[in-house]
């Protein structure tokens, strides 16, 4: 008996200990401190993964994190008064490598080796749009306006960075005014949004909107966006209450100000005609503001790259679709795709990630190694997801085997943009742009949310998850129209409810305790691992 | 010779003490805990008690900028 056990002790710290409760598996919930969420200690992988990750993902992470700074900052001194001067910086971006905590718990092996892949390149982006700002800041430079503020296009997180390739070689660098204070924040700390939702709310401003619109004008309102650039593009962000968002921006930034709104109905050729138009007209405004021309050949050659890219993940898909051998779990998959094809090529990193990815994906496939071998059920995400509890995936696949393939965020961009003529471009980039986040499957018609049922067949999926924003009136308005068809088409389906930044109006215990009843009242099915079933993170990150 | 060796030995031992510390450090999770239950309050602390620029002074001016049309 002694042997055997010692037997199965040196196995468990060979190879780290397996997965299942029967298997006497490894109880990842017993590693989190009450509340808080972080971690007694790391999760012991087994000897080859846990020095992988010391290694190559923590150790990595954190000294790339620094010469990434050196790389992209002008003056390193700028990036540690930025993080004085921004709560949004220095609350949300010191604790990042707990982010990556969250997304790989329980990976190994492939799994754990190319979804971190993911993870580095939006760390890397993400440094890349800080240095942006922080070089270019007025706040930051005793109120001067330097060559990088005059050479910074700021626009809202919405506008792709695809629209602005033809000032990138002489220069000029996009940013995102939200993409990094709100969208990224949210997911690696989801308390510093608070603030800005309730600052919004205190000047009487009503509740009950969509909270991604509240933080950002709560930015404006808390005065924490960088003063980086001479002129702003606005968009409506694909809803209504964002409209209101940029009549605040407009107010509180006092710049020259374009709006390039995103259509609500994109099939019509008119309206795609009229998107067109306005696209140029937002060049023009560009070409008056910074004194320099649209470049064809930047144009061409950002684009070239970027198609390459999309070319890449079409044969990521193919194996995801048709095979068990793919290797990235589901958040990085989803994170990965919004961020990158929304922020555009502004360096190398996600060119870089990709192309490791697939080296690990190829290997998987000619060993034909499974990374998630404990799969029950083939999972597709659609709609908006919760972006404090975008890890949500990593947990069900731990606690059931729910292995979320493929989601909405990776689908929205299917597409390339033609290079060989000045109008096929442009008429791909009126696409391009109307096919923004939130826009092309979430409160862009009927026809494209239901894409859905295509997508689940491609993917070869055999359940759906099902995000339900509370406070989109959009998505709110077909929440039965999805019933209904789940019930016709007798697909199994369960709903995740929540608020997008928002991390108080659905909590994420409670977001778990629904998909706890939905696998054991529904599905009948019993946890691989019971001990995450029930735990409290309620103040976690 | 043999200095070498010790040499060696040495940086071969300081070597293995600084990676056991950092096992430490990573496998107990000391940067989280340190980031969640130091830097961060301190850091919120500077944050609340920043003096901000009320932004709501800022005039709506609609006209001071042309409209954009081209």
């Amino acid at each position: 008996m002694a042997k055997k056990n010692l037997g199965k002790a040196l196995k468990d710290f060979w190879y780290g200990k397996p997965h299942t409760a029967e298997e006497g598996g490894r109880r990842l919930g017993e590693l989190y401190e009450d509340k808080t969420g972080l971690l007694k200690h790391r999760e012991w992988r087994g000897v080859k993964d846990t020095f992988y990750y010391m290694y190559m993902i923590w150790g990595y992470n954190y000294l790339h994190m620094v010469t990434d700074i050196l790389k992209f900052s002008n003056n390193p001194i700028d990036f540690v008064k930025g993080t004085w001067r921004y709560r949004w910086m220095g609350q949300t971006y010191l604790p990042v490598i707990h982010w990556f905590e969250r997304g790989l718990q329980g990976m190994r092996g492939e799994a754990l080796y190319a979804s971190a892949w993911h993870y580095r390149a939006m760390v890397s982006a993400s440094i890349h749009q800080i240095c942006t700002f922080f070089n270019a800041d007025t706040r930051l430079h005793g109120g001067k306006e330097n060559d990088a503020y005059r050479h910074t296009i700021y626009v809202n997180e919405t506008t792709c960075g695809t629209l602005f390739y033809p000032w990138k070689d002489a220069g000029y660098q996009y940013v995102s005014m939200e993409m990094i204070p709100y969208f990224v924040t949210c997911h690696v700390n989801s308390h510093t949004v608070l603030n800005y939702i309730d600052a919004v709310q205190s000047l009487g401003l009503p509740g009950d909107p969509c909270p991604m619109c509240q933080a950002e004008s709560g930015l404006f309102v808390l005065d924490d966006v960088p003063d980086a650039s001479p002129f702003v593009i606005t968009c409506n962000e694909a809803c209504d209450a964002s409209v209101s968002t940029h009549t605040l921006q407009d107010w509180f930034a006092d710049k020259p100000l374009f709006a390039l709104p995103i259509p609500m109905q994109f099939d019509d050729p008119l309206v795609k005609k009229y998107c067109m138009n306005e696209i140029e007209e937002c060049w023009k405004f560009v070409e008056e503001q910074t004194g320099t021309k649209f470049s064809w050949e930047s144009m061409v050659k950002y684009l070239e790259r970027q198609n390459k890219l999309q070319r890449d993940e079409w044969e990521k898909w193919e194996v995801a679709s048709k095979t068990d051998y793919y290797p990235i779990n589901g958040v990085a998959q989803a994170l990965f795709r919004i961020y990158s094809t929304q922020y555009g090529i502004q360096g190398d990193f996600w060119e870089e990630a990709s192309e490791k990815v697939k080296k690990i994906m190829y290997r998987c496939v000619e060993k034909k190694i499974n990374p998630f071998p404990k799969t029950r059920h083939r999972v597709i995400a659609w709609s908006c997801a919760p972006l404090y509890f975008s890890n949500w995936c990593t947990w069900a696949y731990n606690c059931w085997g729910l292995n979320t393939i493929i989601n909405m965020d990776s689908l929205m961009f299917d597409m390339e943009i033609r290079t060989d003529s000045y109008e096929h471009m442009l008429e791909d980039m009126a696409t391009y742009h109307m096919w923004a986040p939130m826009r092309r499957m979430a409160v862009g018609g009927m026809h494209h949310i239901f894409e859905l049922w295509d997508y689940m067949e491609r993917f070869n999926c055999d359940m759906v998850a099902m995000y339900d924003q509370l406070q989109c009136k959009g998505m709110q308005g077909v929440h039965g129209l999805f019933e209904d068809e789940f019930r016709k088409r007798n697909i199994k389906a369960f709903w995740i409810p929540h608020a997008l930044p928002d991390c108080r109006t659905v909590s994420r215990a409670e977001i778990r305790r629904q998909i706890n009843d939905y696998m054991t009242t529904v599905m009948h099915e019993e946890p691989l691992d019971p001990s995450l079933l029930d735990f409290d993170d309620s103040m976690t990150w | 010779m043999n200095k070498l060796c010790k040499k060696l030995l040495k940086l071969l031992g300081v070597l293995f003490l600084a990676n056991a510390a950092l096992f430490v450090v990573f496998f107990f999770d000391l940067d989280g805990k340190l980031m969640f239950n130091v830097v961060e309050p301190f850091l919120k602390k500077h944050y609340d008690n920043m003096e901000r620029r009320d932004v709501l002074k800022t005039p709506y001016e609609v006209d001071k900028f042309p409209k954009y049309k081209y």
